[in-house]
């Protein structure tokens, strides 16, 4: 019992190799989910019942069920069917990778719509009052007025999302991905060391949440920029 | 469906596993969240920041990273404690019951520390000063006063720590805790369905989130109750 330096040395550029895997799963899933997101958002404030309830309950189950369960149901559990396995899906759902990428897409597009529509609930109803006043059509107001705003309401939450987005590409592991947390995984089955490797891997992960949360920070100063001089 | 019929015991005892573990790591995350918002609200710097070091670490690293450093790195330790007293000894290890739910409760922990200070600090300091005028200790003013005024406020935001809490017991099937995801595993090996033993998880889950939202609704509404009379 320990604390082996020449360890962390060496295990760290290791882990290092798979960042660039937690960083494709981190970016696509948010593109992928935060288009997903729009789609239920628009499909929830639609007004037509029949496009909110199953939105609705897409978000329900998404965000009622552990990720770690969606990610297993996605990998072990669809190829039990012969359907998928002789559909064009397959060549993506047969790769853990492909897998990965379309859990995650899934989960973190409920919970965004969510922050989205967050963020639409909190225009201020006079804004849009005024947008009519001065004649512009209600796709107008959605686009010119209620959308720049709602954006800007909504980037706290979303930063908070994105950050427990890269956390949970952490779970891309169990569907044995080599990710950052994949190798280290396999570090410490080989060297027994969990505290050298682990406690560093945190280290690594706790400066990707410090450079996300300060990116989305100049962001929302950017998009906040009207509102005080 | 019929795949299952041999299993609903199975999954009606990790579901209890689930349930145990949600409420031992419920209670500890209240624990480590009171502590966590009191030690940010003291006068105290290095109570300060030890609570801010807290918060940091454990909402910027991934949940299965924290389980496994403390799972595995107690077994380590626990082990080679024991071998200097047993040269024999080959493993010991914390029961997974127990470092799941210490790890997930430090996890929600610190997200509830967030909360718990934003509430604390929602209470009206006039509440505070009046029971300072009355006479009653700094003790009994936080006991009668200001938790009661707090838990409302940082009710909405504590049932969503109750949804990850709950839905972060699905992860310590992977140090081996008999969960419902661990039998599902099982059960697969030896039905060849996963598919249906994942959803029957899900739907599992999906149940324990519905009675958890639902109870923090009807709290919601009790603990407003003063408010809807007023109108």
């Amino acid at each position: 019992m320990s604390f082996d330096l020449s360890l962390i040395v060496e295990s760290i550029p290791k882990m290092l190799m798979g960042i660039g895997l937690t960083m494709q799963l981190l970016f696509i899933s948010a593109a992928l989910g935060l288009a997903l997101a729009i789609i239920l958002l628009l499909m929830r404030i639609s007004g037509k019942w029949y496009l909110a309830w199953p939105s609705l309950t897409y978000i329900y189950i998404f965000r009622g069920t552990p990720i770690l369960v969606q990610i297993f149901i996605i990998y072990h559990g669809l190829p039990q069917f012969e359907f998928i396995r002789e559909s064009i899906l397959w060549p993506i759902l047969r790769e853990p990778y492909g897998c990965a990428i379309v859990a995650l897409s899934l989960n973190t597009g409920a919970y965004v719509s969510e922050i989205l529509r967050g963020g639409v609930l909190g225009v201020d109803r006079g804004l849009k009052e005024a947008g009519a006043a001065l004649g512009l059509s209600v796709r107008q107001r959605f686009v010119y007025i209620t959308t720049p705003i709602a954006i800007r309401l909504a980037i706290p939450a979303y930063s908070n999302d994105i950050v427990s987005l890269m956390k949970s590409t952490a779970l891309a592991s169990t569907i044995t991905l080599l990710d950052m947390m994949g190798i280290a995984r396999t570090i410490v089955a080989e060297t027994y060391a969990p505290y050298e490797v682990f406690i560093s891997l945190a280290v690594i992960y706790m400066i990707l949440t410090l450079f996300i949360q300060k990116g989305f920070g100049l962001f929302e100063k950017r998009m906040s920029r009207y509102v005080k001089q | 469906m019929e795949a299952v019929s041999g299993w609903w015991d199975d999954f009606f005892w990790g579901s209890v596993v689930v349930l145990q573990v949600f409420i031992t790591s419920l209670i500890m995350m209240v624990l480590f969240g009171l502590i966590g918002a009191a030690a940010k609200l003291s006068n105290n710097r290095v109570a300060q920041k030890l609570a801010g070091a807290y918060t940091v670490i454990f909402r910027g690293t991934p949940e299965i990273l924290v389980l496994l450093l403390i799972y595995f790195g107690s077994a380590i330790f626990l082990t080679s404690v024991a071998q200097s007293f047993d040269p024999s000894t080959k493993f010991v290890d914390i029961p997974p019951f127990w470092a799941g739910a210490f790890a997930i409760a430090l996890i929600v922990g610190s997200y509830a520390t967030e909360t718990f200070r934003g509430a604390f600090l929602g209470v009206d300091p006039g509440q505070i000063e009046a029971a300072r005028a009355l006479g009653i200790s700094s003790l009994q003013t936080f006991i009668y006063v200001q938790i009661p005024e707090m838990w409302r406020l940082a009710l909405p935001a504590f049932g969503n720590h109750m949804l990850s809490l709950i839905k972060d017991t699905a992860l310590i099937s992977i140090i081996g805790l008999n969960e419902t995801l661990f039998v599902a595993e099982q059960a697969t090996g030896t039905t060849g369905k996963p598919f249906t033993m994942y959803i029957v998880v899900g739907c599992i889950y999906l149940a324990f989130s519905t009675v958890i939202t639902l109870t923090v609704m009807a709290l919601e509404k009790y603990s407003n109750r003063h408010l809807e009379r007023a109108r």
